[in-house]
C-alpha cells in the first residue's frame, strides 16, 4: 500500500439515520469509523416515528436493520453520550478531542435486560415518547436502543442503590466518571439532524396552556403502537377520542414573526402522513389541516396527498389560523381563521402543531469547534455545486443540518457526504480496518451430531418464571445432546470463553443457546463457536426470554413447558444444521455511468479521485446536459460555466474514459460482473453501473397556444431568451404547473417554482416596471429557497392563484397575448395582457431510461423514473445489487439534490468497489438440479431477479432454473413456491423447519412418537 | 379477582376440562418476530399454548408445513408476516397472502375448520397486535375445539 | 369536618352510634412497649377497655400493609407502641418504623381517613404510667372522632383497600425501606441526601401509587372511562389518563373497545387474560 500521511478513519457527529448511513457506507468500503452521539444510544428522530410517508412504512421496521448492523460493524465505533470539545489539525489529519459523558453503568456488563429499571422507584417524563409517557431514572431511550445499554439519569436518581442490587451482571457503576479521548481521523461527517421549534414562541396557539393542544412529534408518538396510546389517539386533557382533529400547518416556519422565515419543507407531508394514519385508527376522526400552500413537492408526493383528500376524505383548508381559544368547560379548542376573506370559528377535540425544524442547539458551538460556517438561520452553509460539504475542508455535512429535509434526501446526502469524505482520505483505505482472523474450521462431515445446549437465567428475567435448571435438565435428554449447562447470562463474555472450552472438552458439533432472541444475539454467538473453530452456521437459538418468560409471567409451570419445547425445537433444527460456505464472487473494480449531465459528471470524477477506473457514457456530442439549459440559478452562479469546467475536468482524468454521442445497447451481468456493449461497438467489463441518465422539460405542444405563438414559451426557453436579451417585453405572465399535478401526470415537478421565481426577479432586474404575472396552484418553493420566493414579491410580482380545475385561457390578440385566470382568492375574473407566456412545464424521463430498465431488472414508475429499492431509506439503490441511480432518471429535483445523489450513488458504488470480492450471503437458495424441470414457477417470485431458466449443460433437451448467489438474499419466496420440491434454502432447508414442526407437537397424538 | 376474568369458552370448557390448544406459529424474521420480540419486552402477557418457528420471509412458509402441523396435531396455526408495503424481501409477503388463501380452501376440503389457520400482518413495532393476534387466536382455537387430527370436530 | 362535633354526646340522630364503642387495636413491641404495659397493670393504672393488644417483637414488624389491612376490616382507631428512638432492642427497627408510619399517614390521608386514627409512640419498660395515659387520650380522640366510615362507605372501603394495594407496591416499600439509610448514612454515590427533596419524591410516589391503585380498584367492578374515574377519585382528567398509560403499559389494565369517543377500561385480574 502506498504511504499515505492521511487518517483511514472518519468521524460521524450524530447518530440519527444520516449518521447511520454514512457510517456504513464507509466502513463497508474500508474505512474506520467513529460515530459520536449525544444520546446514550443512536437512532435519533427517525427513531421516534410511528409511520413514514408516502409508503406508510413503519419506521422502527426500516430502520432496525440499520441499527443492529451499526451496532456490529466491527470498522464502527460507537462513541455515545458525548460531545465533541475539540477539532486541531486538518483535512486528512484531525484530532478530535470527544468527552464522553458517565453513563454509570459498565456498557461491558450490560446486557441490557432492563431488570434495573423494572425495580427503579423513581418515574420521570420520557423524553423519547416526548414526555406523553413515564421512564426510569435508569433507562434505555427506546426498546430497540442501540447500543443496548442503560444508564443512570443523575440529575433525577435518587441513589437508592436498589439498580444495583438487582444488577446479576454487576454492572452498575454508581461512580463512574466523565473520561475524554482523543481520536484521530481524517474526514468528519456533520449529521447532528434539527431541533423542533419551540411552539410556546407562538402564543397565540396555546401551545403549554391547554391541554389539547399538541405538536407534531407528540402526536406522532400518540398515534405509535408503541407510544402512551398503543396507537388510539386520545386527548391528554381527558382521554377521550377526538372527533375533530385541526392540523395547524408553519408553526414557527415561513413566519419573520418568530425570526424563521424559512419553509420547513417537510411539515405538510407529514401532517397528511398524521392525519391519514390518525383516520386509519379511528374511522370517525375528522382531520382537517389549515395550511398556506401544500408542499407536496417529492417523489409521488401528490399522489399521496390527492389520497388524503379523495380516499381518505381529509379536508384541506388554505387558511393562516389567527388564534386558538380553549374552551374551559369541554376543553375543546376553537381555531379562529379567515377563509376568502371571511372570519371563521370552528371547534375542535385535538390541535395539532406542525413544528418547523431549525439548527440544533449546539450548531454554533460545533462550528466555532471545528471552523465552519453558519447561514443567516444558523444551519451549515453548503453551496449548490458541492451541497456536501462545509466551508471547512474535510469536514463534511448531511441531513437537516444543511437544510430542513425529508429522510430519503438526508439518506442520499449522508452516502454523498460519505463519498466525499471518503475521497479526501482515499490513499489511506484499508489502512485502519480490522479483519478478524479465525481458527481454521474443523471438518465435521460424517460426525454424528453433538449438540451442546447453553440455557440461560439472564439473571432473573428467564429463572426468575421459568425453571431453568429443569430446563438445562430436559435438554440433557434429548437425542444428541452431548451436553448442556445453565449460565446467569450466556451473552456475558466469560461464558464466551466457557462455550469454547465446553466445545473442544465434549467435542460438540452444534450449538444451542436458548436465552433471547436471535436478531440481537445471534451474531454474538456464531462469532464464538466460530472463534472455536465450528462454522458459524451449525448454531441454533431457543427464544426462552422475549418470546416465552416475559409474556407469561405469571404462569411459571406452562412456561417451563413451553421453555422446554422451545429447547426441543431448537436442538431439533440443529441436528440437521450443515455447514454453510459464504461464497465469494470476484468484483471487477470498474464503473460505468450511464449519462454525462452534471450528475453523471461529478459521480464519474468522484469515483476516479477514489481511484477507479470509470467509464462514462453520453448519448450527446458534449457533456453537460442539462446544466447547459439552466442559464441562471437562484443562487448567482453561472450553469454554464461549471458545465464547461466540469466537461473539462472530466475529459482530462486519466482515469475516465468518456463515451460520448452512443447509447447503451445491452447490459448483461450482475453485481461485480457485469458486461455492456454500447451503440459505438465497444465493449465494456465493470463492476457497477450508476444510472444517471437525467430527464427532460415537458414540450406543452397544444397547450396555452404553445407552440403556435412564437412567443408562449417553455421556462427552459424563455431563460436562455432571456439570457440572451430577447426577451424584451413590458409584461409577463407566468404560469405554473404546466403538465404536472393533473391526469397522467399527477406528480409535482419540484423545480418549477423556484425557476419561476429565478426568471421573474431576473425580469424585474432587467427591467424594474416590467408588469409580471405567476398563476400558480401552490407556491412550493421549500427550504431556503422561500427566500427567492420572498424576493419575487418584493420586487413586485403579482401572485394570483386559481383552482386546480380552472386553469387560465390564453388568447392571441392581434400579436398580444390575453391571459384570463379566476383569481381563487376573490372569484374574479382577471384578465392580462402580456408580451410573453411562461409556461413552468414539468420534468419528463427520458425514454431511453425504459430502454435500460430490463436491461438492468430494474423497475419503474408508471411516470417513468426509475423506482429505487426503498423510497425512504434506499434512495439511490435498487434491489438488484451493484446498480445505482441519481438525478432527474429518479425523479424530478433541483442541481444540488442530483448532485448529492450522484455523490450517494458513489458511495454506495464504492461499497462494491472497493473489495477485490464479495461475499455472498451463506442463507441461499439452493437447487437439486435432478428434481427440477424447469417450470419456471419460482423466477417471478424472486424480487431479486437472482432466478433464470437456462438449458441443462448435460442435456440440452433440458431446462434447469439457475440461481445466482451473487443476487439471492435468502428469502425463501422461491423455495415456497417450487413445486417439485427441487429448490431449498440453506439454514432453512424444508426438512430443518419440519423437524421443528414435528418437534413442536410432539406428543399431541398419543404416545406413538416416543422420543429415541 | 377471578371474577372479573372472561372465562373463555363457558360451559363448553366443561366437557374439554383438559384441552390445551396447541398452536404453531410463523413469523418472519424481520417484523413479525420482532413485533414478538418487542411484546416480550413490553412484558405483554398472553397465553402460552403457543410455539414460534422463525422463517426469514413469510413467504417461505411452505403450503406443506401448514399442512404438516395440522397432520402432527397442531389445533391451530397462524402465519404472520410485515404489512404488505414493508416486506423486508420488497414483495415477498404478497405472495404469501395468496397462499394462505387457497390453503384454507384446502384445509376445508380436509374436514378443517378453516378458522384454525390465520394470516396476520404484524410490524416490528406492534407488540401489542402480536399478543393481540395471540389471545384472540388462541380463543378462536379455544372454540374450535381439539383438532380432528387429535379426536375434536 | 363534620365528625369533629360528632361525639357521643349529641350524637342522637344517628341510632347505630348510642351504641358505638371504639374499635382500637394496639401493636406493641416485645421488649419496651409490652413490657410498659405490663408494668402498667402491675402498677394497676388504668385505661378505658377499647383497646386489644397484639404483640410484635419490633414496632417495625407493624407493616403498612398490616395497619391498612386493620383499618379495611373496620378498626377505628390503631396505636403503634415501640422503644423509645436509639433503644430499640434491633439497634434501628423503630427508626424504620417512623418511616413507615409517615408512610401509612400519607397513605391514610389520601383515603380520607383523619391522620388522627393512628398514633406511632414511644413506651419504654419502665412508662407503665405514660402507657396508661397513652391510651387514655388516644381513645378519647378516637370517640371524638367517631366511627369510622370504612365499613359503611363503599367509596371509602376501595380507597383504604387502594391504599393497602399501594402500600405493598415495590417503589413504595422500596422508597420507604431505603430511607432511612438514605438520610443517615448518604446515598450510593456517597452524597448526602437533601431530606426535604427525599420527601416530595416519597410524596409525589404515594400519591401516584394509590391513584393508580384505587383506579385498578374501581375499574375492577366495572369499566369506567378516564373521566368517570376523574370525577368518583376528584383527581384531574389527564393525571388519570397519565396513570392509565403506565398501568396498561404494565399490563394492569385494558382499553374496552371504545363505543363511540369514549374509551373505558378494565382491570386485569392478575394471571392474565385467560
Amino acid at each position: 500500500m502506498a504511504a499515505t500521511d492521511k487518517v483511514g478513519a472518519v468521524m460521524v457527529v450524530g447518530g440519527g439515520i444520516s449518521g447511520l448511513q454514512s457510517a456504513l457506507d464507509l466502513a463497508d468500503s474500508g474505512f474506520k469509523v467513529y460515530l459520536v452521539e449525544k444520546q446514550p444510544s443512536i437512532g435519533g428522530t427517525m427513531a421516534q416515528l410511528d409511520k413514514t410517508f408516502p409508503t406508510n412504512d413503519c419506521a422502527m421496521c426500516i430502520m432496525a436493520p440499520k441499527l443492529v448492523s451499526t451496532g456490529r460493524h466491527h470498522n464502527i465505533s460507537l462513541v455515545t453520550n458525548a460531545d465533541i470539545m475539540s477539532v486541531d489539525g486538518q483535512a486528512g489529519d484531525f484530532t478530535v478531542t470527544v468527552k464522553q459523558r458517565a453513563l454509570r453503568v459498565d456498557p461491558a456488563k450490560c446486557t441490557g435486560c432492563g431488570s434495573c429499571a423494572q425495580t427503579c422507584p423513581i418515574e420521570t417524563s420520557d423524553e423519547y415518547n416526548e414526555n406523553t409517557k413515564v421512564r426510569k431514572a435508569i433507562y434505555v431511550r427506546y426498546p430497540q436502543a442501540v447500543p443496548l445499554v442503560y444508564s443512570i439519569d443523575k440529575d433525577k436518581c435518587i441513589g437508592c442503590g436498589i439498580c444495583a442490587e438487582e444488577c446479576k451482571a454487576k454492572a452498575v457503576v454508581y461512580d463512574q466518571e466523565e473520561s475524554t479521548s482523543e481520536i484521530k481521523v481524517g474526514s468528519i461527517i456533520l449529521s447532528p439532524g434539527f431541533d423542533e421549534f419551540d411552539a410556546r414562541m407562538k402564543g397565540e396557539y396555546g401551545y403549554g396552556v391547554y391541554k389539547n393542544v399538541v405538536t407534531s412529534i407528540e402526536f406522532e408518538r400518540m398515534l405509535s403502537a408503541t407510544g402512551p396510546y398503543f396507537g388510539t389517539v386520545l386527548r391528554p386533557s381527558d382521554g377521550d377520542i377526538p372527533e375533530k382533529i385541526a392540523f395547524i400547518q408553519c408553526v414557527g416556519s415561513r413566519d419573520e414573526q418568530v425570526g424563521n422565515e424559512y419553509c420547513s419543507g417537510v411539515c405538510c407531508m407529514y401532517s397528511i402522513k398524521e392525519a391519514i394514519i390518525a383516520k386509519e385508527h379511528g374511522g370517525d376522526i375528522k382531520p382537517k389541516v389549515f395550511f398556506m400552500d401544500m408542499r407536496a413537492f417529492g417523489k409521488e408526493f401528490d399522489e399521496y396527498y390527492n389520497r388524503a383528500q379523495n380516499e381518505y376524505g381529509i379536508e384541506f383548508v388554505r387558511s393562516r389560523v389567527a388564534s386558538v381559544f380553549e374552551d374551559p368547560e369541554t376543553k375543546n379548542l376553537v381555531v379562529k381563521y379567515v377563509e376568502k376573506g371571511e372570519p371563521k370559528e370552528e371547534e375542535f377535540g385535538l390541535v395539532v402543531l406542525a413544528v418547523g425544524l431549525k439548527p440544533p442547539q449546539d450548531a454554533e458551538a460545533l462550528s466555532k469547534v471545528m471552523g465552519f460556517d453558519l447561514n443567516t438561520d444558523g444551519f451549515c452553509r453548503t453551496t449548490v455545486f458541492d451541497p456536501v460539504s462545509s466551508s471547512k475542508q474535510g469536514v463534511f455535512v448531511s441531513g437537516a443540518f444543511s437544510s430542513p429535509k425529508d429522510i430519503p434526501m438526508t439518506v442520499a446526502e449522508a452516502s454523498g457526504a460519505a463519498a466525499k469524505a471518503a475521497t479526501e482520505i482515499a490513499s489511506a483505505r484499508d489502512s485502519l480496518v480490522t479483519m478478524k482472523e479465525y481458527p481454521e474450521e474443523l471438518d465435521i462431515t460424517g460426525q454424528e451430531p453433538r449438540i451442546g445446549v447453553f440455557v440461560c437465567h439472564c439473571g432473573i428475567n428467564i429463572g426468575g418464571v421459568v425453571n431453568v435448571p429443569s430446563v438445562a435438565e430436559y435438554a440433557r435428554t434429548l437425542p444428541n445432546v452431548a451436553y448442556a449447562e445453565e449460565n446467569l447470562y450466556t451473552c456475558s463474555q466469560d461464558t464466551q470463553e466457557k462455550i469454547k472450552e465446553m466445545i473442544k472438552e465434549h467435542e460438540l458439533n452444534r450449538v444451542v443457546v436458548a436465552s433471547c432472541t436471535p436478531r440481537t444475539h445471534e451474531p454474538l454467538f456464531q462469532n464464538t463457536i466460530k472463534e472455536a473453530g465450528l462454522n458459524s452456521y451449525l448454531f441454533e437459538m431457543a427464544n426462552i426470554r422475549d418470546q416465552c418468560s416475559w409474556i407469561h409471567m405469571h404462569e411459571a409451570p406452562a412456561a417451563t413447558k413451553k421453555a422446554k419445547d422451545l429447547v426441543r425445537m431448537a436442538v431439533a433444527k440443529a441436528r440437521l444444521l450443515e455447514p454453510l460456505e459464504n461464497l465469494t464472487i470476484d468484483v471487477n473494480q470498474q464503473a460505468l455511468v450511464i449519462g454525462g449531465g452534471a450528475t453523471g459528471m461529478i459521480a464519474a470524477l468522484e469515483m476516479a479521485k477514489q481511484g477507479v477506473k470509470v467509464h462514462l457514457v453520453e448519448k450527446e456530442k458534449e457533456l453537460g446536459g442539462n446544466l447547459r439549459k439552466l442559464h441562471y440559478l437562484p443562487s448567482g452562479e453561472d450553469p454554464t460555466e461549471h458545465a464547461d469546467a466540469l466537461a473539462k475536468e472530466v475529459m482530462s482524468n486519466d482515469n475516465i474514459t468518456v463515451h460520448t454521442g452512443t447509447g447503451v445497447k445491452n447490459i448483461d451481468g450482475y453485481v461485480g460482473n457485469f458486461k455492456t456493449a454500447l451503440d459505438s461497438g465497444e465493449e465494456i467489463e465493470h463492476g457497477v453501473v450508476i444510472l444517471a441518465v437525467g430527464g427532460q422539460e415537458y414540450k406543452p405542444e397544444g397547450e396555452y397556444l404553445y407552440g403556435e405563438n412564437p412567443n408562449v414559451l417553455t421556462l427552459l426557453e424563455f431563460k436562455e431568451k432571456l439570457k440572451k436579451d430577447e426577451a424584451k417585453g413590458d409584461s409577463y405572465v407566468f404560469i405554473q404547473c404546466v403538465g404536472s399535478r393533473e391526469e397522467g401526470h399527477p406528480n409535482c415537478s419540484r423545480v418549477c417554482c423556484t425557476g419561476t421565481m429565478t426568471a421573474a426577479i431576473k425580469v424585474k432586474e432587467k427591467n424594474p416596471e416590467a408588469k409580471v404575472y405567476v398563476l400558480y396552484r401552490d407556491i412550493r418553493t421549500y427550504g431556503f429557497r422561500e427566500a427567492y420566493y420572498k424576493d419575487a414579491a418584493e420586487k413586485g410580482v403579482t401572485f394570483i392563484r386559481f383552482e386546480d380545475d380552472v386553469k387560465p385561457k390564453v388568447e392571441d390578440k392581434g400579436g398580444k397575448l390575453q391571459v384570463t385566470v379566476t383569481d381563487e382568492d376573490t372569484d374574479k375574473e382577471v384578465v392580462l395582457t402580456s408580451d410573453y407566456l411562461v409556461l413552468a412545464s414539468g420534468t419528463r424521463p427520458y425514454p431511453e431510461s425504459e430502454a435500460l430498465a430490463p436491461m438492468l431488472k430494474v423497475p419503474m414508475t408508471k411516470e417513468g423514473f426509475f423506482l429505487e429499492a426503498h423510497m425512504k431509506l434506499r434512495p439511490v439503490d435498487f434491489a438488484t445489487e451493484g446498480v445505482y441511480l441519481a438525478g432527474l432518471s429518479h425523479g424530478p429535483k433541483f442541481l444540488d439534490e442530483s448532485i448529492g445523489q450522484g455523490l450517494a450513488a458513489v458511495a454506495r458504488a464504492m461499497t462494491v468497489l472497493s473489495k477485490k470480492t464479495l461475499e455472498a450471503e451463506g442463507i441461499v437458495a439452493s437447487l437439486d438440479e435432478t428434481l427440477c424441470d424447469g417450470c419456471g414457477i419460482c423466477v417471478p417470485t424472486c424480487e431479486y431477479k437472482a432466478l433464470e431458466i437456462i438449458v441443462d449443460k448435460k442435456d440440452e433437451t433440458k431446462k434447469l432454473v439457475d440461481v445466482n448467489v451473487g443476487l439471492c438474499k435468502g428469502c425463501g419466496a422461491c423455495v415456497g413456491a417450487c413445486p417439485s420440491g427441487a429448490l431449498t434454502q440453506k439454514g432453512f432447508k424444508d426438512e430443518q423447519i419440519v423437524a421443528m414442526i414435528d418437534a413442536a407437537l410432539e406428543g399431541l397424538l398419543g404416545k406413538q412418537e416416543v422420543k429415541q | 379477582m377471578s371474577s372479573a376474568t372472561p372465562n373463555a369458552g363457558g360451559e363448553h370448557k366443561l366437557e374439554q376440562e383438559d384441552f390445551e390448544p396447541r398452536i404453531l406459529v410463523f413469523c418472519c424474521n424481520w417484523c413479525s418476530y420482532a413485533g414478538a420480540d418487542l411484546a416480550g419486552v413490553s412484558r405483554l402477557q398472553m397465553p402460552p399454548h403457543f410455539r414460534v418457528i422463525r422463517v426469514m420471509c413469510s413467504a417461505r412458509v411452505d403450503p406443506e408445513f401448514v399442512l404438516r402441523a395440522f397432520q402432527k396435531g397442531a389445533d391451530g396455526v397462524l402465519v404472520a408476516g410485515c404489512h404488505p408495503a414493508d416486506c423486508h424481501y420488497i414483495g415477498g409477503n404478497y405472495r404469501t397472502r395468496r397462499r394462505i388463501a387457497l390453503l384454507r380452501i384446502l384445509l376445508q376440503q380436509f374436514g378443517f375448520d378453516p378458522g384454525r389457520l390465520k394470516l396476520e400482518w404484524i410490524s416490528a413495532g406492534e407488540g401489542e397486535r402480536f399478543q393481540k393476534t395471540i389471545v384472540e387466536f388462541t380463543d378462536v382455537v379455544n372454540e374450535l375445539g381439539p383438532s380432528p387430527v387429535r379426536g375434536g370436530d | 369536618m363534620a365528625q369533629k362535633h360528632h361525639t357521643a354526646h349529641h350524637g342522637k340522630k344517628h341510632e347505630p352510634d348510642k351504641e358505638w364503642e371504639p374499635k382500637i387495636v394496639g401493636f406493641l413491641c416485645n421488649w419496651c412497649s409490652y413490657a410498659g404495659a405490663d408494668l402498667c397493670g402491675v402498677s394497676r393504672f388504668q385505661y378505658p377497655t377499647n383497646i386489644r393488644l397484639v404483640r410484635v417483637m419490633c414496632s417495625t414488624r407493624v407493616s403498612p400493609h398490616l395497619v391498612l389491612d386493620v383499618f379495611e376490616a373496620g378498626a377505628d382507631g390503631i396505636l403503634i407502641g415501640g422503644c423509645h428512638l436509639n433503644d430499640c432492642h434491633y439497634m434501628t427497627g423503630n427508626f424504620h418504623t417512623e418511616k413507615r408510619v409517615e408512610l401509612m399517614k400519607r397513605l391514610l390521608k389520601e383515603a380520607g381517613i383523619d391522620e388522627g386514627r393512628l398514633r406511632l409512640e414511644w413506651v419504654s419498660a419502665s412508662e407503665g404510667e405514660k402507657f396508661s395515659k397513652v391510651v387514655t387520650e388516644f381513645t378519647e380522640g378516637i370517640q371524638k372522632l367517631g366511627p369510622s366510615k370504612v365499613r359503611s362507605d363503599d367509596m371509602m372501603k376501595a380507597k383504604v383497600s387502594a391504599a393497602d394495594d399501594a402500600s405493598q407496591t415495590f417503589r413504595l416499600k422500596a422508597l420507604v425501606g431505603k430511607e432511612f439509610n438514605l438520610l443517615s448514612k448518604g446515598n450510593a454515590y456517597g452524597e448526602e441526601v437533601d431530606a426535604e427533596k427525599l420527601t416530595g419524591v416519597i410524596d409525589v410516589a404515594t400519591q401516584d401509587e394509590f391513584e393508580r391503585a384505587l383506579i385498578l380498584e374501581l375499574a375492577r367492578i366495572r369499566p369506567m372511562s378516564v373521566k368517570q374515574l376523574g370525577m368518583v377519585m376528584d383527581v384531574p382528567t389527564d393525571k388519570i389518563l397519565r396513570h392509565i398509560v403506565l398501568l396498561r403499559q404494565n399490563s394492569k389494565i385494558a382499553m374496552e373497545h371504545p363505543e363511540g369517543f369514549t374509551p373505558v377500561y378494565k382491570t386485569i385480574a392478575i394471571g392474565g387474560e385467560q
